[in-house]
């Protein structure tokens, strides 16, 4: 196998690192999602990312200071939809005639900084936020960088539709009792009708047989499921940023 | 550019602040290099105090965190040198298989935790920074390279390696342990 590799390991991580430029991520992009071979070590390799993240995300013991609370089940369930998400790009869809074009292909690499740097590549906004993740900071920068996106938008009068979808620890941020999350929310939506919010029905599930269920903020669609959410819009051609 | 004077006048105070506030971040990537809690205390503690003092040369105050990295893994070297061969795998895999379990690691998912820290332990040091600093703080190939003051293409090879050890030495592990949970998700 390795005589005949199109890709080598290194370029293969940097792939999946976010390390490439622009030219030549798209040009491993395409050999990968015309190989079974390289779409399944895509998919490995992302899932020893989750699983390294997921090993040290709890705080060092002995005299280090303890720091966030344990994720617990909820933690593990985000690492096991992520490992699904992972599973999905390495698997069913994949064997599917190829699903990206020039735009979902950002799915890939999903983040904000190749998101933005290669904005001009993308034809008919449409962006996916998949927040999966606890952690204020981060779920209000998530809140910063579509309201940048949006405004940007605005101002070039590009057409451009936000969704946001929440599961796993992320579904915080759409809590009705967040005052300030809940706050931010309905000004966003009240400035950009095109930014919808979507939470996941398995996690509200999932939260209320714990006895921690969730009242959600107005205006918060119920998708049967994140994944199932992804999926679809990736499906439509939806770009794909996760949080 | 007046950054010395910034630094003299407004930005000292607020630098000191976002220093400390790295002491968490810098705890936990010490804890993936050595293994060892107490140590890795330790070693956050001297990135901090040597930060700190340094402060003044922070040119570029976008680049706290990796330069406080380059700090963190400097105390490293130095205390590898100082002891020699520390990296003392024997006390490592004590702690990870017979330091008592907390609650929380009494729970699922904790054989998978031991079980990748067993495996990045067993990495040589070289090649368990860079995997650490890539997965866990998200570091660019440059800023590891900076961080460790190695070539990217060092950085990419040892990566690379990394990788191929933990994926020998995990992929059985996972599927056992997340498995069945995968299947339930879908």
């Amino acid at each position: 196998m390795s005589e005949e590799r199109k890709v080598s390991e290194e370029i293969l991580g940097a792939f999946v690192d976010g390390q490439l430029a622009a030219a030549e991520w798209a040009e491993v992009a395409a050999l990968v999602e015309a190989d079974a071979g390289l779409r399944e070590e895509v998919c490995r390799l992302r899932a020893l990312k989750e699983r390294m993240r997921f090993a040290y995300a709890l705080p060092a013991r002995a005299r280090a200071p303890r720091r966030a609370a344990h994720p617990g089940w909820a933690g593990l369930a985000a690492a096991s939809v992520l490992f699904a998400v992972a599973g999905w790009f390495g698997h069913a869809e994949w064997s599917r005639p190829p699903l990206l074009d020039s735009a979902s292909a950002y799915a890939l690499r999903g983040d904000w900084h190749s998101l933005r740097g290669d904005w001009g590549a993308l034809e008919g906004g449409r962006v996916l936020v998949h927040v999966s993740t606890a952690g204020r900071d981060s779920l209000s920068g998530a809140l910063d960088e579509v309201e940048d996106l949006l405004r940007e938008a605005g101002r070039d009068r590009r057409s451009l539709e936000v969704e946001i979808v929440a599961n796993g620890p992320g579904l915080d941020l759409f809590r009705a009792d967040d005052k300030v999350f809940a706050q931010r929310l309905a000004s966003l939506r009240r400035d950009y009708p095109a930014l919808s919010l979507v939470a996941c029905r398995q996690t509200m599930e999932r939260r209320r047989a714990r006895g921690e269920p969730v009242e959600l903020a107005p205006d918060v669609a119920l998708a049967p499921s994140a994944l199932h959410e992804v999926v679809e819009r990736l499906r439509a051609g939806w770009v794909y940023v996760r949080v | 550019m007046n950054l010395g004077i910034e630094n003299l006048f407004g930005r000292g105070p607020a630098l000191r602040r976002e220093i400390e506030r790295e002491r968490g971040m810098l705890c936990r990537m010490a804890y993936a290099w050595c293994h060892d809690a107490a140590l890795a205390d330790d070693l956050a503690q001297m990135a901090v105090e040597k930060a700190l003092r340094a402060a003044g040369q922070l040119r570029d105050p976008d680049k706290l965190k990796a330069w406080m990295l380059q700090i963190l893994s400097n105390c490293l070297k130095d205390h590898l040198r100082d002891k020699r061969d520390l990296v003392d795998f024997e006390s490592v895999e004590e702690t990870l298989a017979t330091g008592e379990p907390t609650p929380e690691e009494a729970r699922a998912g904790a054989e998978l935790v031991r079980s990748v820290r067993a495996a990045v332990a067993a990495l040589p040091v070289g090649q368990r920074q860079v995997v650490t600093l890539v997965d866990l703080e998200e570091c660019t190939y440059a800023e590891a390279g900076d961080i460790l003051e190695i070539p990217v293409g060092t950085v990419m090879s040892r990566l690379c390696r990394a990788r191929r050890a933990l994926r020998d030495a995990l992929e059985p592990v996972a599927r056992e342990a997340l498995g069945t949970r995968l299947r339930s998700v879908k």
